[in-house]
């Protein structure tokens, strides 16, 4: 199945970090493609931009955000949408993503990730704010799920179905990131099949994959370790509904070398082509993928 | 939420602090937070209040490490005052750090005042530079198209990373030993020094200059004519001025340094 938006396969690649630089520049590694974290490369012209530029004349890229705060109260930064545009265009970025999320309010930003309470009331705002989104950068809007440690007690759907209408109703694509949905079960302490079932499986365009630190009472996304077994099964049960698509392995802390990073990213070939070959013999009729994980 | 993130204190206390109990009465988190069957609201808000320091700090130690290990410990604490007065309010970190000089001026604890100032200064025009717009360096053919008569009215162009920093304390100094823990580092002392800063390919290098050049590259990236600045050079006094024979030695390194892009010619009348 492609997705809706014709965004292609892309393959495996990691993300494109600072101490990797040397190592790309000096090897040009095989590797299929990076994803860029756009708020590092939009204000400078200096060795970043100028090792961006090369990398993205050499591989194919996408942008990846922090900042875009969808959901906030606050109205769009329209600076910021369009340098990222501008960063867009300049490196051909096949497409644009950031996370379903806040990162501040009253002209304040926390640079975290937090999370919406998911209403009918936050549903509707932020609908709007991501068609306005898509008008700017003249592109669709690819939003992630993001990983959370708190629940508001106003929220009146769970997070899936927020994302899935939100997607269908403001024309989104989506960046499933398997390793949040498994985080966000283990903590809130829901399904991640459920979850998993209940994206559109024709909208998703991209996969993060990454690891996390288990603190016993609570997970955090910290991106800085080997995936786990139970995030691998997610990771080849959704495959199964959506085919091959981009595949992006996170590592942002404790950053080991190249290689390393590059060979767990590798994993995901297998799942991705096992959940390929799985599809092809169910039928239609056969209903939602099951596995059984133990976080739910 | 926002106003117990952001609090440096713990989280009951940042729920009892203004900012947050003009929103929610102490005592009623769980009416909007959630508890987990392992976590209290508090514990699971405290999450995200706990990341916020440390990625605040993160932030102002990649650009201020001179900083960071001269303040040591105490680093922490100004990390907190710090994006207390100046909180991000833009969509990078990449300018957290702006204030960090003139909030340094202001703070009577942290000692010696002077020389922190100094060297945040200089990390500031560092980062600055580093972050700048790249621009083609100045070619020599570029001045064959001027007339000899009209060079002394023409201006040129420094690149855009070019940050001239004046220090009266030894903040260069210690700076130049933060990367090397084996170092012996510099006790802040009083010493005055000039600056230039400029990134070529990609990579940043500063250098001293004498005061007389300083000045000289201080009114040349003010956009003033060549001639201008010799006849205002000639008359400084005292360390401050320049010889006729200083010009030709400084504009042969400085363009070979790379701290001009051009030349631009005087407006026909």
């Amino acid at each position: 199945m492609a997705n809706r938006f014709g965004f292609k396969d892309l393959g495996i690649g990691i993300g494109l970090r600072t101490v990797h630089y040397p190592h790309i520049l000096s090897k040009w590694p095989k590797i299929d493609w990076f994803e860029v974290l756009s708020e590092n490369y939009m204000d400078t012209g200096g060795r970043p931009l100028h090792v961006l530029d090369q990398v993205a004349e050499r591989y194919p890229v996408a942008l990846h955000g922090v900042s875009m705060s969808i959901g906030s109260t606050d109205p769009l930064n329209r600076e910021h949408l369009s340098k990222l545009k501008t960063l867009a265009d300049r490196t051909r970025a096949h497409w644009v993503s950031d996370h379903l999320c806040w990162t501040g309010v009253l002209g304040r930003n926390t640079h975290d990730l937090l999370p919406m309470p998911y209403t009918e009331e936050a549903l509707t705002h932020t609908i709007k704010r991501a068609k306005q989104v898509c008008e700017i950068l003249e592109r669709p809007l690819i939003l992630e799920n993001p990983s959370s440690y708190v629940e508001f007690a106003d929220s009146s759907m769970p997070e899936w179905v927020f994302l899935a209408r939100l997607a269908e109703e403001a024309n989104c694509g989506l960046l499933l990131d398997v390793n949040n949905v498994y985080v966000s079960s283990f903590n809130h302490r829901f399904d991640p099949v459920e979850y998993i079932n209940a994206i559109p499986a024709d909208r998703v365009v991209q996969y993060h994959l990454a690891g996390h630190t288990n603190k016993g009472t609570h997970i955090i996304d910290t991106h800085s370790d080997h995936a786990i077994d139970e995030v691998w099964k997610l990771f080849a049960l959704s495959c199964e509904r959506t085919g091959p698509v981009a595949t992006l392995y996170e590592w942002d802390d404790d950053i080991p070398a190249f290689d390393v990073v590059l060979k767990e990213a590798r994993k995901a070939a297998a799942f991705r082509n096992a959940g390929k070959a799985r599809r092809h013999t169910r039928t239609a009729a056969s209903g939602p993928a099951r596995l059984s994980v133990g976080a739910a | 939420m926002q106003a117990v993130v952001v609090h440096p204190g713990t989280t009951e206390r940042a729920l009892r602090a203004s900012a947050a109990a003009t929103h929610l009465k102490p005592g009623r988190l769980e009416t909007v937070l959630l508890p987990s069957r392992t976590l209290t609201a508090a514990q699971r808000i405290a999450i995200y209040q706990e990341m916020y320091p440390l990625r605040m700090r993160d932030a102002l130690a990649s650009d201020y490490p001179g900083l960071e290990h001269f303040l040591g410990e105490k680093f922490r604490d100004f990390v907190t005052a710090y994006t207390n007065a100046h909180p991000s309010r833009g969509y990078t970190l990449n300018r957290l750090g702006d204030h960090v000089p003139s909030f340094l001026g202001r703070q009577g604890r942290l000692k010696p005042r002077a020389f922190l100032g100094n060297l945040a200064r200089l990390e500031l025009a560092i980062t600055e530079a580093f972050d700048s717009r790249e621009a083609s360096v100045l070619q020599a053919k570029e001045f064959e198209g001027i007339p000899p008569a009209q060079l002394g009215r023409s201006r040129l162009v420094t690149v855009p990373s070019l940050r001239l920093v004046e220090l009266s304390w030894n903040a260069g100094e210690y700076l130049d030993t933060v990367r090397d823990e084996n170092h012996r580092h510099p006790k802040p002392g009083k010493s005055q020094s000039f600056v230039a800063i400029v990134r070529r390919k990609y990579s940043v290098y500063r250098f001293p200059v004498s005061q007389a050049a300083f000045l000289v590259l201080s009114d040349l990236k003010e956009g003033r004519t060549i001639e201008f600045v010799v006849q205002r050079a000639l008359k400084r006094r005292g360390s401050r001025r320049a010889s006729a024979d200083d010009f030709s030695e400084w504009f042969r390194a400085w363009t070979a340094e790379g701290l001009f892009s051009g030349v631009r010619k005087p407006v026909k009348k």
